[in-house]
């Protein structure tokens, strides 16, 4: 390592050392425009979903979304990887939040509690490019999106527990569309973004639906908004063509629930539910800790120990380059092992939590399936809607309303 | 007891009441996050912001050059002229068969011929990096730091870094150099 072998140079000739100016960037500034502009196109998109009812300002704001956040500011910070650093900062009060993540963490859930996943409309260039990209939209099966739909909420959870376990930030680290905006990076990566995009062409935003953990955060919102996108005023006159438009099968079909159960069976019910709720949630909280020191080998330190070990074991071997480090720096193994206990001792208990967690989701999602409600009408379903704005003018009875201009809020 | 009442009634009311109960949990969620995270930042100043290197720390591994995200790497070698100079005395970022010990491109460890310098007085040197050509490699930095001051040191560049949430180098580092600064210590500079 660096020694200083050399006394410091003293000039005869009374030179004097250059002043050494490194670029700084304008950070705070742009940091200011990214909020302002988040702001500004959630607010348009607001405006065009529940007021105007028009898609025309959404393809904008996603051209802009798409151009600035993607490819000027190469996506990061997004809110999508926000949670994890919000998670951080929740659990370890030495990690200290910058302000403006906060703002891109709590802004789009505000929108959603207030407007919906006004923010997914088009302000999210992630879910903007998905839009901007398709021309077709094949419905997929059922039982198909039901599964792959609990999969935003694991990743959710897997993502926490990294972040909280300071392990790794996977959302970043997997991040497929990341590689296109900044045209180069993981192979990997953009392959699967490039799979996606072209799936995303068929199909509606394959990876809002079935991967986007921060969608899922905001579907909680988007389904209890105080204001709600509403396809028209007048009476829905069930022909289906709202249905078949929404390309992320948000609109829930009429559904007569014919066999009207009786008191008895449906107390029945209510009891399976009370027995396979903690059944599933206990199930997932075992299964995960059990597995939790594999998982915890995501952790540098835990890496680092398991080498320092295997080393300590048969000393002949060639130093990796961690461990040149590890006994170069002459850290101790003591401190290591102190270290690696206490990430180990975390992830016992945060493996719990999530293990929990999930099999909570995998039980909300099997009650979901089996509580069956009767709808009148073609309903949307606002935790799913997106608020692409695509229905509106497939319906005819919004025609009618729109035209006579009287739209209310 | 009063969701039970209502679950008598109607279904119809019961939905109403759950949603409205919904939206006031949600509300009050918000409210309470929010708070809680308020009450956490601090001085803006202090803030985790840009990622640095510790150039105390960093062990000139290499992979610097090989695993940031952008295709040349943000990281660049810099050179503190205070710390020392004298290259033609310590020859550590010279190849070992270097013919001259002069900045010609053969005689670098440097396999860009980043190095370039400015002869001020015997046996002091001003260096300068090409930014453009610099890879970020560490092999100067290597010869360097073990033969000499270790004037020449990695760091990651403000203006070239896109900020990554999770800096894919820091992920590699075997030294664990790489965190993340405050806006008002913008670089990590050795002198
Ligand atoms: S679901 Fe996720 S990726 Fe899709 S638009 Fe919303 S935040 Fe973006
Ligand atoms: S706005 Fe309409 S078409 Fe778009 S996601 Fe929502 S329900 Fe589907
Ligand atoms: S990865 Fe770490 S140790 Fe290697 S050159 Fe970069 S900062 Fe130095
Ligand atoms: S040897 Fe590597 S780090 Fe040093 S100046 Fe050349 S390219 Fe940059
Ligand atoms: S934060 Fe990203 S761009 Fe910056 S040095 Fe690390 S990997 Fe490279």
């Amino acid at each position: 390592m660096a020694q200083n072998r050399f006394p410091k140079p003293d000039f005869e000739s009374g030179y004097k050392y250059p002043e050494i100016h490194h670029a700084i960037p304008n950070e705070e500034l742009l940091v200011a425009i990214d909020i302002i502009l988040l702001v500004a196109l959630m607010g348009i998109v607001s405006w065009a979903v529940i007021k105007k009812r028009t898609r025309g300002p959404i393809l904008w704001v996603s051209v802009i979304s798409v151009a600035y956040f993607g490819f000027f500011r190469k996506g990061c910070v997004c809110s999508i990887g926000s949670v994890q650093n919000v998670a951080l900062a929740l659990t370890d009060n030495t990690y200290a939040l910058p302000l403006s993540v906060l703002l891109f963490f709590i802004l789009p859930v505000l929108f959603a509690f207030l407007f919906g996943r006004v923010f997914c409309a088009g302000v999210c260039p992630f879910g903007a490019l998905q839009e901007l990209v398709n021309i077709k939209n094949y419905k997929l099966p059922k039982a198909l999106t039901t599964v792959l739909g609990m999969m935003p909420w694991f990743y959710l959870i897997f993502a926490l527990l990294y972040a909280v376990t300071r392990s790794s930030f996977i959302i970043c680290r997997f991040d497929p569309f990341i590689g296109i905006f900044r045209l180069g990076g993981d192979i990997g990566m953009i392959t699967c973004g490039v799979i996606l995009l072209i799936m995303a062409m068929f199909t509606g935003r394959p990876f809002c639906r079935f991967f986007c953990p921060y969608g899922a955060l905001l579907s909680i919102f988007s389904s209890v908004s105080i204001w709600k996108i509403k396809l028209t005023d007048k009476p829905c006159i069930n022909c289906e063509l709202c249905h078949n438009a929404c390309p992320v099968d948000a609109i829930r079909p009429p559904y007569a629930n014919k066999a009207k159960e009786s008191r008895l069976r449906g107390v029945k019910r209510l009891l399976n539910y009370f027995v396979l709720l903690p059944l599933l949630i206990l199930c997932g909280a075992f299964l995960m800790r059990s597995v939790s020191s594999e998982l915890s080998r995501a952790n540098k330190e835990v890496r680092l120990y398991d080498m320092v070990m295997q080393h300590e074991a048969n000393p002949g071997d060639v130093l990796s380059l961690e461990l040149e480090a590890f006994y170069g720096q002459g850290d101790s193994i003591e401190g290591l092992t102190q270290r690696y206990e206490k990430v180990q001792a975390d992830f016992k208990l945060y493996t719990t939590i999530a293990g929990a967690l999930m099999g909570l989701v995998v039980a909300i999602t099997l009650i979901g399936l089996s509580v069956k409600r009767t709808r009148k009408q073609y309903e949307i379903d606002h935790a799913a809607c997106v608020g692409c704005a695509r229905c509106f003018s497939y319906c005819p009875q919004y025609k009618i309303g729109n035209e006579s201009g009287n739209i209310a809020l | 007891m009063e969701q039970k009442k209502e679950n008598k009634n109607s279904p119809i009311a019961r939905r109403k009441f759950l949603r409205v109960l919904g939206t006031a949990v949600a509300g009050g969620s918000i409210l309470a996050v929010s708070g809680v995270l308020a009450s956490r930042l601090k001085n803006e100043k202090e803030a985790s912001y840009y990622w640095q290197i510790d150039p105390q720390k960093c062990t000139h591994c290499g992979r610097c050059e090989t695993d940031c995200v952008l295709q040349v790497s943000a990281v660049k070698c810099f050179h503190a002229n205070k710390v020392c100079g004298y290259c033609d005395l310590c020859g550590g970022y010279f190849r070992s068969n270097a013919k001259e010990l002069n900045t010609a491109a053969e005689n670098l460890m440097c396999p860009t011929g980043a190095i370039q310098r400015k002869f001020v007085e015997d046996p002091y040197f001003e260096y300068t990096i090409d930014e453009s050509l610099c890879n970020g490699c560490g092999k100067c930095v290597k010869g360097c730091s073990s033969f000499g001051n270790g004037s020449l040191y990695l760091q990651i560049k403000r203006d070239l870094c896109t900020d990554c949430n999770e800096c894919k180098i820091a992920r590699v580092c075997p030294s664990d150099a790489i965190t993340r600064v405050s806006m008002d210590t913008a670089y990590k500079l050795k002198d």
